[in-house]
């Protein structure tokens, strides 16, 4: 129970709560959800009205609800799942190992099964399947080997330690792939053809740093360092959605006895002594507590909460020195008509992934650095109700589209959103023709958008920047400006696109460790 | 405040304000740079000039140091965050040394900031950190301006001082505020400085009328010029140490040796209870293992020379980083880079000399020293009464 009392100059003063957690997205609530199960008194404060962040369900035409923020699963972090038993709070997976087919522009298709270990046996082209075998082997014995490093920043000496501990082959391998444009390990590896082109597009896609760029291939050994039931690269449905991954963190939070606030923003973190002690609400008030875990936007904790006077100049010049210009944009549609025939559903119980060619793609990039809306955009669809059919409609039929690259686009009047919906509606055509013609109801999510709706900037929804220089923007990051008693899991100690839950588990861990040392909590 | 290590390499240095008139009077002809600036480093001789500045006054171009004048509501808070001194608490006129720190608490550069007005300021700093500035202004509402091109400053430094100001017209109010008047119809700051212990006055005024004021302080003022070599010496004896030369900035390209305040003998100038200031939380950890420590010593020999060892107990302990022949004490007056465990009062050092080549070397004690030394037993009286 907490302690109120009046404070002088109105507002209250409350007081015996132990940890406070600022921000309800996935990764607060994980650090709330550890903090509350390791018996510390926790608040957890939300400035907007709904829990969870970007990720929540909204309602497209009646009946029919689309997911915001995310639609897929690739690398939620399995300790989270196994220590906040997150099954037990309802997560299940409507696909868990989901198969993949990749368009081309040439009209050709691929199909890729879920379990990539096992995929390379369905090559018809004995080449391809083995060449196909030998990189899946080796990437994914390099992703497995940089996992921690994706979880938490570890120290640079700390990784040099990792890799020199690790056989001379691995070292040289992940040496390659961590400093090689995607482009040039997958021409090392594959045959020209329809797969090199997808796997360019999976690189490249949801990142800042385009395939040919140096670090790029990062991106895709991010992705498959992340486990799906224990499935290595995998993609999963949730049932009833990525949603339903927050909804089981909010119920294992308040399982943790977590008091969740939301409506309740705050205004400043009060710093005494070089140590957190609470916060200051917007609506007047004081919460005091030993340990504070912001799961919000840096530029906001810091630079507003905090201020800019108070923390060190080379921290604040890193945290606010990214500019975004790129973005991704989620299109969401609800069509007329279900198809019923086991043959259409099985081809829509799929990921779909549009892979332009390797040039349009380094164009795709380039322009939308330039501002302009590129003319081939990589996509990944997938058919929500076919996938989980008991969120269906009876009469219509929801499908989830991520793009991407876009420009970045703080405020997009109505002429750019208008240009960028043709443009990813005339590349989801490519794969699925005549789908203008069924389309009843649709709702464009950019950035600007998502922030909207969660109180953020729209730089935080944008495309995050290569793999490297997220760990180097974690590791800064992470060490909240050295304020004790401040932890910070906000967007900039995340790494990788997608929801993961690393960084909240990682904070709270951090926070537990320093309170049995120090004996700081209340 | 003290200038910065010399130029190693510069093809054409610029001329200060003041050049034609330092040109004039130098009869020596040895001239030096520091910042990119023409500086002279002997007028008449270094033994005169040094007696001058002791005994009488004497004026130095002080055009090569960095300056910012910092305007705005929260110019106080800047300056606080960028350097170590007490910006806000300062009054109108007052001065207050600190220095500018990385996120680690490594010494940067020496530092020094007046309060001119209630949101105007002057920073002066032996080098430039016009970027660090920059990015220190971000969320603050401050601005600040490089004034290096558009001021001239003289130092008038010595006992005889504030006589050779009143002579050119211009009197203090105090000993420890600043000042502005009219000389000459020149618009003339003047805020009390000190250099080592000798106390001084700079001016500052607008380039363009730089040999003007520099004129009436020679005629009137009979106040002679003083160069690089004696003010040296007598940086050394006050125990100041010099950017570049005692200590390397915890920034410069490939330095791997990171000095604290209180490694370079400055701890009261960046307490840990003076407020927050970028570094200190990074000071906090390593403030209290200083694992060296930049000391003054004495040596009863004048073939000591920078670079030369330091030994403690017959051991090698550290290095010579910079000395002088002291007409004061008569004797050599040395800065040296020693390990602090140590902590030894009585030292050797190397010389080139037959046999051993080593000769005795005490710890001196200099009018810095002596600060740094009534800071740490204030700090130790705190933490017992804890």
């Amino acid at each position: 129970m907490s302690d109120v009392q009046d404070k002088p100059g109105g507002g209250r003063i409350e007081g015996g709560i132990d940890a406070i957690v600022i921000g309800a997205d996935a990764e607060g609530l994980t650090a709330a959800a550890y903090l509350g199960r390791a018996g510390y008194n926790t608040i957890l404060l939300e400035a907007g009205v709904e829990i969870g962040g970007a990720v929540c369900a909204r309602e497209l035409s009646p009946g029919l609800s689309y997911v915001d923020g995310e639609h897929l699963i690739s690398i939620l972090d399995p300790a989270v799942i196994a220590d906040l038993d997150l099954y037990r709070h309802g997560v299940s997976y409507a696909a868990r190992c989901l198969d993949t087919a990749y368009f081309f522009e040439d009209g050709k298709t691929l199909q890729l099964g879920g379990d990539l270990q096992m995929a390379a046996a369905a090559f018809d082209d004995e080449e391809a399947g083995s060449a196909f075998q030998k990189f899946i082997t080796d990437v994914f014995e390099a992703a497995a080997f940089c996992r921690p490093g994706f979880e938490t920043a570890a120290p640079a000496s700390d990784i040099e330690k990792a890799m020199r501990a690790a056989p001379r082959s691995l070292a040289a391998r992940l040496n390659f792939f961590s400093l090689a444009p995607a482009q040039e390990v997958l021409d090392a590896y594959l045959p020209d053809g329809c797969l090199k082109t997808a796997l360019l597009c999976e690189a490249g896609f949801r990142s800042a740093a385009a395939p040919h760029e140096p670090f790029s291939f990062m991106t895709l050994l991010r992705r498959w360092a992340g486990e799906i039931a224990g499935l290595q690269g995998a993609c999963a449905y949730p049932q009833g959605g990525a949603v339903a991954v927050v909804t089981a963190l909010r119920r294992a939070a308040q399982a943790a006895k977590v008091d969740i606030r939301a409506a309740t923003g705050v205004a400043s973190i009060l710093i005494e002594q070089d140590h957190a002690a609470g916060v200051e609400l917007e609506g007047g008030g004081q919460i005091r507590a030993p340990i504070i875990v912001a799961a919000g936007a840096a530029r906001r904790v810091f630079m507003e909460m905090i201020g800019a006077a108070n923390i060190d100049i080379g921290f604040q010049r890193a945290i606010t020195a990214a500019q975004p210009q790129l973005a991704s944009g989620h299109l969401h549609l609800s069509l007329k008509g279900v198809a019923r025939d086991e043959k259409t559903r099985g081809h829509m119980n799929r990921r779909l992934v549009y892979a332009p060619p390797r040039e349009a793609l380094r164009r795709a990039f380039a322009d939308a650095r330039a501002g302009r809306v590129p003319d081939d955009l990589m996509i990944e669809a997938v058919f929500p109700d076919v996938l989980d059919e008991e969120t269906g409609g009876d009469r219509m039929q929801l499908l989830s589209a991520i793009a991407h690259p876009l420009p970045f686009d703080e405020n997009p009047n109505a002429d750019r959103r208008a240009e960028i919906e043709k443009t990813i509606l005339a590349n989801i055509e490519k794969f699925a023709p005549d789908i203008e013609d069924r389309i009843k109801e649709r709702a464009l999510r950019l950035a600007s958008d998502i922030a909207k709706s969660t109180s953020a900037l729209a730089q935080d929804y944008a495309a995050p920047p290569s793999i490297i220089e997220q760990v180097a923007l974690a590791r800064v990051a992470g060490s909240a400006g050295y304020v004790s008693g401040l932890y910070f899991c906000g967007r900039e100690a995340r790494i990788g696109a997608g929801i993961s839950c690393a960084a909240g588990r990682m904070a709270a861990k951090a926070a537990l460790y320093e309170a049995k040392r120090g004996g700081r909590a209340a | 405040m003290i200038f910065p290590a010399e130029d190693v390499i510069v093809d054409s240095p610029r001329a200060t304000p003041l050049y034609a008139a330092a040109a004039s009077a130098s009869e020596a002809n040895i001239w030096t740079s520091v910042n990119g600036w023409s500086l002279a480093r002997v007028f008449t001789s270094v033994e005169k000039e040094y007696h001058a500045a002791k005994n009488s006054a004497a004026i130095a171009d002080l055009g090569a140091l960095s300056r910012w004048a910092v305007r705005g509501p929260e110019a106080a808070q800047f300056l606080s965050r960028i350097t170590t001194a007490p910006a806000p608490r300062l009054g109108v006129g007052e001065s207050a040394r600190g220095l500018i720190l990385d996120g680690d608490g490594g010494v940067l550069d020496l530092a020094e900031v007046s309060r001119l007005s209630d949101d105007l300021f002057l920073l002066t700093t032996p080098t430039a950190h016009a970027r660090r500035l920059q990015l220190g202004a971000r969320g603050v509402d401050a601005l600040g301006e490089d004034i290096c091109e558009a001021v001239a400053a003289i130092g008038v430094f010595g006992p005889r001082a504030s006589e050779v100001l009143s002579a050119a017209g211009m009197k203090m109010p105090g000993e420890d505020v600043a000042a502005s008047a009219v000389v000459r119809g020149v618009e003339t700051a003047a805020r009390p400085i000190q250099f080592g212990a000798l106390p001084g006055v700079e001016l500052i005024f607008p380039a363009a009328d730089a040999l003007t004021i520099w004129e009436r302080l020679v005629r009137r003022g009979k106040a002679g010029p003083i160069g690089l070599d004696a003010m040296e010496i007598l940086r050394i004896e006050s125990g100041a140490p010099r950017p570049g030369v005692d200590f390397v900035a915890a920034d410069h390209p490939g330095t791997t040796t990171r000095r604290t305040p209180a490694e370079i003998g400055l701890p009261h100038l960046a307490p840990l209870d003076r407020g927050w200031y970028n570094g200190r939380r990074g000071l906090r950890y390593v403030a209290t293992r200083p694992e060296r420590r930049l000391v003054t010593l004495s040596v009863d020999d004048e073939r000591s020379m920078p670079g030369a060892a330091v030994y403690a107990g017959g051991k090698p302990v550290g290095r010579i980083t910079s000395c002088a022949w002291s007409p004061a004490i008569k004797r050599v007056v040395a800065f040296a880079d020693v390990a602090r465990p140590v902590g030894a009062k009585d030292y050797e050092i190397a010389v080139p000399a037959p046999g051993e080549g080593r000769v005795a070397a005490k710890l001196y004690e200099t009018p810095e020293s002596a600060l740094a030394k009534a800071f740490r037993e204030a700090q130790d009286a705190v933490g017992n009464a804890r």
